[in-house]
């Protein structure tokens, strides 16, 4: 897996310049709890043989907003939604509600609430 | 513009195996636009995995997020795990795996066909595939003990070894199957009332595919030619046993009905090799190291590529896991492919997504 550290900053730019649907697909998004930080990680794959998974990264702090990829990647809505209700990670334009019902706490899957 | 309707789908419908929810906005019958839910199932698995279980215990856990596709999450854990742990298994050990994760691709693809059939108004055909399918059950019985939920792949190899007397069942039960695969391969592929009901409907083309990340036999459907087995060789060795990639271009219900088909015929000839070839090794490979750092594994489960993300550190229980199932891949396309089709058509359309909220929800 080759890591790639970026920021919230550049985050768009960099995946921008990176991605190309014909020879990449975005595979999921995830966050990792880093005391009070959180990691948030995008993961992309290679089509090609061998593959590659090359995995985005940037540290945040809880409750900061994660700009939406979605102008990117027309399939990232359902990773971000995820991340919104299990991780409670605030993202660009993402409402609760996609994987768990809208009235439910979010972030089930934190350690530290 | 005709007058719009908005017709929810689920959780709970005729038409729906699996706890998922669809509001379909119709205009003059025609499906303009489609919105998804997947709430209704989320059983907290990966937070279980790191606070409940030690990380031995995980891929037994993991095992139970999906009863169809068991085999498939337990060796992508074991995988990632073993990454961490920095230990290779026996070459037996992958060589079982390889096997298991066949035959169970054999069972759920049929499983989907046959859905595909009820959902179509085939219901004879649907009772027949169902009969056929019946015995990749029992091969799977033989081999790992379970029907389904198989707990065969652990971190370090696999808890049984193929006697004899079971891998000669094996060959005996496909030879037998052959004829009736075949059968089925001309029914699904020309009968003109099924033809009706899947030809031309629910398509996706492989520019959409491509855009939307789709996996897994829909998007091999669609000729976009993404399979895990054929990117990566490193975990299991699959194109020494003669693995193929198997596209088509339509990217239909029926195609993706024949791809399904012809991946079964692949399915076999991959048992049989490893059969054949089965190396002589032990089963396990024991290790006293704890997981440190972090890994990822992709592995081709029947319904596309599956994810597994893990991060540890030096303790019995993991730090993070993470799974992507392939039907969390497919919620973009699946929502993309019903537009301008007849709402009629929706539940077959449905049925060859071969969706699985048990793996996606987790």
């Amino acid at each position: 897996m080759k890591k790639i550290e970026t920021s919230l900053a550049t985050l768009k730019n960099d995946l921008a310049s990176f991605y190309n649907p014909a020879e990449h697909h975005f595979m999921v998004m995830n966050a990792v709890e880093m005391g009070e930080k959180m990691e948030v990680q995008w993961f992309f794959c290679d089509y090609a043989h061998p593959c590659e998974t090359t995995c985005f990264f940037t540290l945040i702090e809880r409750g900061e907003e994660v700009p939406s990829i979605k102008d990117i990647v027309d399939s990232a809505w359902v990773a971000e939604a995820e991340l919104v209700d299990l991780m409670n990670i605030n993202v660009e334009n993402t409402a609760k509600g996609f994987v768990l019902e809208p009235d439910f706490e979010s972030g089930p899957l934190l350690k530290k609430k | 513009m005709g007058k719009q309707y908005e017709i929810p789908v689920g959780a709970q419908h005729i038409s729906l195996l699996e706890p998922l929810h669809f509001r379909f906005t119709t205009e003059n019958e025609k499906i303009v636009k489609t919105d998804a839910n997947v709430f209704y199932v989320h059983r907290g698995i990966e937070q279980a995995c790191c606070s409940k279980f030690k990380f031995r215990q995980v891929s037994f856990v993991v095992g139970r997020v999906c009863g169809l596709c068991s085999i498939s999450h337990t060796t992508a854990y074991s995988q990632v795990a073993e990454k961490l742990l920095k230990i290779e298994i026996p070459r037996r050990a992958k060589y079982l795996r390889m096997l298991v994760i066949e035959l169970d691709r054999i069972h759920s693809h049929l499983l989907c066909l046959s859905h595909v059939a009820e959902n179509s108004g085939f219901e004879a055909l649907f009772m027949k595939t169902m009969q056929y399918r019946e015995f990749s059950m029992e091969l799977l019985e033989a081999v790992c003990g379970n029907r389904i939920q198989y707990d065969f792949s652990i971190v370090g190899g696999v808890t049984r070894d193929l006697k004899p007397e079971v891998a000669d069942m094996i060959l005996k039960r496909l030879d037998h199957f052959m004829p009736q695969l075949e059968e089925l391969i001309g029914i699904y592929k020309n009968n003109w009332t099924l033809s009706l009901k899947n030809k031309g409907v629910g398509r996706i083309s492989k520019e959409d595919a491509m855009r939307l990340n789709v996996v897994g036999p829909f998007a091999r459907a669609a000729g976009l030619a993404v399979d895990v087995r054929n990117e990566t060789e490193d975990l299991l060795p699959w194109k020494e046993v003669g693995y193929e990639m198997i596209t088509d271009t339509a990217g239909d219900v029926h195609a993706r009905n024949m791809v399904r088909l012809r991946e079964i015929e692949v399915s076999i000839r991959i048992i049989r090799n490893v059969i054949a070839g089965l190396p002589e090794s032990d089963l396990v490979t024991e290790t006293k190291a704890f997981p440190e750092g972090e890994a990822t594994v992709r592995l081709e489960a029947p319904r596309g590529e599956l994810f597994y993300y893990a991060k540890g550190n030096k303790t019995q229980v993991l730090e993070r896991l993470k799974i992507k199932a392939p039907t969390f891949s497919n919620v973009a396309g699946m929502v993309h492919a019903f537009t301008n089709n007849e709402y009629a058509s929706a539940p077959a359309i449905i049925a060859s997504y071969d969706p699985c909220l048990s793996c996606t929800a987790r």
